[in-house]
C-alpha cells in the first residue's frame, strides 16, 4: 500500500517532493488529486459549448478561425485532464458521456450562454485570466509530477486566449458607442461572476486539502487579487467601468458592491442593491445550477448516438 | 469504447533529444498520429512520434511514468459529489466527507 502516511506525505510535499507514482500517493492525496483534476477537466470542456456558442458571431472569417481555435485548446485541455485522471482509476468515457449535466464541476459562471462576440472576447479576458490565475498557480505549486508537465502546453495557450480576449476588449472599446456598451455590458455581469469564482473568502475557508497537499500554492482570496491586479487596470485602461479599485491605505483590491450578492439569471444582472448574502445562499445557487447547464452538457454528449454504433459493429 | 493511451515525443530541432511532451487516447496508431498533431500544436515540431504506452518496457517498473494505476476506481463517491466546485479551489465535497 501507500509508501508515506498522510502527515508524512504533506511534509514531504511542502519540502519539494514531487509525487509521481501512485504508491506514493496517501488515500487523501489521491481523492483532493482527483477533485482538483476534475475541476480543471470539466471547466474546459464545458467552455467550449459556451464560446462556440458566440463564435457563431465572429465579424470575420480570420476572427472564426481565432475562436474556434480556442474552442479546439479547450478541448484538448480537457482531454488531458480526463486522461490524468484515467491514470487514477477513473474512467474517462464515463466521466465525459456517463454523467448528468448537474454532476459536472465546472463554476457556476460557464452556466450561462455567451450571446454575443463582445460577450465572448470578454469571458476570454476575464474568465480565461481566471484560469490563468489558478492553473498558473497549480503549475508553479504542484507537488504531482505529471500535472505540471501536463500543464505547459496548457498554460501557452491559455495565454493565446487572454491575448485574443484583451486585444478585442481595447478594439471594441476603441470603437466607442454601441461596441463599447457591449463590452461594458458583459463587464458587468462577468467581472463579479469571476469574482465569486475564486470562492470562499479565506477567513470563512474550510479546511484545504489541496493547500496541505500542495496541489496548489495560494489561497482563494490571493488568487482572487492576483486576478484583480491585472482585470482592473484593464478595463479601466480602455474606459470600462469595474465595481473594484485599489485601496492605498489597505494595499489591496476592494469590492465597491456587496459581496457575495444575488444574481438574477434572465436579466444577467447581479443584484448589488439588495445587498449582501451568505455563502450557503452562494452554494445553493451553485447547486441549482445556471440556465444553460443541461444545454452545454448534452451538446457534448450528443456524440452518444454515434458511439453505440461503432461499439455495435 | 476504451482507447488505449499512447505517449507522445516530439523535438523542436533536429540536434534536440526527443522529449515526452504528452499523451493522447486512439483506438489505433493512424488515429493516434493525427490526435497526436492535431492535440500537440503548441509549437512547430521538427519531430514528432507516438508509441503505445504498452510498448514501454521500464527497467524498472516501480519508478515509471508510463505504468498505468490499476487503482480501485473511487468514481462514485466523487462523480455524484455535490457540485459547488470553483475552478482549481477545494470546495468540491466528496460524498461522505461532509
Amino acid at each position: 500500500m501507500a509508501r508515506y502516511t498522510d502527515e508524512e506525505l504533506k511534509e514531504k510535499v511542502h519540502n519539494g517532493f514531487i509525487v509521481e507514482y501512485p504508491d506514493e500517493m496517501t488515500e487523501g492525496y489521491r481523492n483532493a488529486l482527483i477533485v482538483q483534476l476534475l475541476v480543471q477537466a470539466d471547466t474546459e470542456l464545458i467552455s467550449a459549448p459556451a464560446y462556440f456558442g458566440a463564435a457563431k458571431d465572429a465579424p470575420s472569417t480570420n476572427t472564426m478561425v481565432s475562436a474556434t481555435a480556442i474552442i479546439q485548446d479547450e478541448l484538448a485541455h480537457a482531454n488531458i485532464a480526463y486522461r490524468l485522471l484515467e491514470d487514477l482509476g477513473m474512467d474517462k468515457e464515463q466521466l465525459v458521456y456517463g454523467r448528468q449535466a448537474h454532476e459536472f464541476k465546472h463554476p457556476y459562471g460557464f452556466d450561462h450562454p455567451l450571446e454575443n462576440w463582445a460577450e465572448l472576447v470578454v469571458a476570454n479576458g476575464l474568465y480565461d485570466r481566471a484560469g490563468i490565475t489558478l492553473l498558473g498557480d497549480v503549475f508553479k505549486n504542484t507537488s504531482y509530477g505529471p500535472l505540471k508537465r501536463a500543464l505547459v502546453k496548457v498554460d501557452q495557450e491559455e495565454t493565446f486566449h487572454l491575448r485574443h480576449g484583451e486585444m478585442w476588449m481595447k478594439r471594441l472599446s476603441a470603437a466607442g458607442g454601441e461596441a463599447k456598451e457591449s463590452i461594458q455590458r458583459a463587464v458587468d455581469w462577468m467581472f463579479p461572476m469571476a469574482v465569486e469564482w475564486f470562492g470562499l473568502p479565506d477567513d470563512m475557508k474550510r479546511h484545504s486539502g489541496q493547500l496541505d497537499y500542495k496541489l496548489k500554492g495560494m489561497t482563494n482570496d490571493e488568487l482572487r487579487q492576483t486576478w484583480m491586479q491585472s482585470t482592473v487596470p484593464l478595463c479601466e485602461s480602455i474606459g470600462i467601468e469595474v465595481p473594484a479599485h485599489w485601496d492605498e491605505g489597505r494595499e489591496r483590491f476592494v469590492l465597491d458592491y456587496a459581496f457575495p450578492c444575488e444574481y438574477d439569471e434572465d436579466e444577467k444582472r447581479w443584484l448589488m442593491d439588495e445587498g449582501e448574502i451568505s455563502w450557503s445562499q452562494v452554494f445553493e445557487r451553485w447547486k441549482g445550477r445556471g440556465p444553460a447547464n443541461k444545454r452545454f452538457v448534452e451538446s457534448i454528449q450528443e456524440g452518444r448516438a454515434f458511439r453505440g454504433m461503432l461499439e455495435a459493429a | 469504447m476504451k482507447e488505449p493511451v499512447y505517449e507522445v515525443f516530439a523535438r523542436k530541432a533536429r540536434e534536440e533529444p526527443l522529449r515526452h511532451i504528452g499523451f493522447i487516447n486512439a483506438t489505433d496508431d493512424d488515429l493516434a498520429r493525427v490526435y497526436a498533431w492535431k492535440t500537440y500544436d503548441e509549437q512547430n515540431w521538427a519531430e514528432m512520434c507516438v508509441i503505445p504506452r504498452s510498448a514501454i518496457i521500464p527497467v524498472d517498473p516501480g519508478e515509471s511514468q508510463f505504468v498505468t494505476a490499476n487503482a480501485p476506481a473511487t468514481e462514485d463517491s466523487i462523480v455524484h459529489a455535490r457540485a459547488t466546485g470553483a475552478y482549481g479551489g477545494s470546495d468540491v465535497a466528496i460524498k461522505g466527507d461532509a
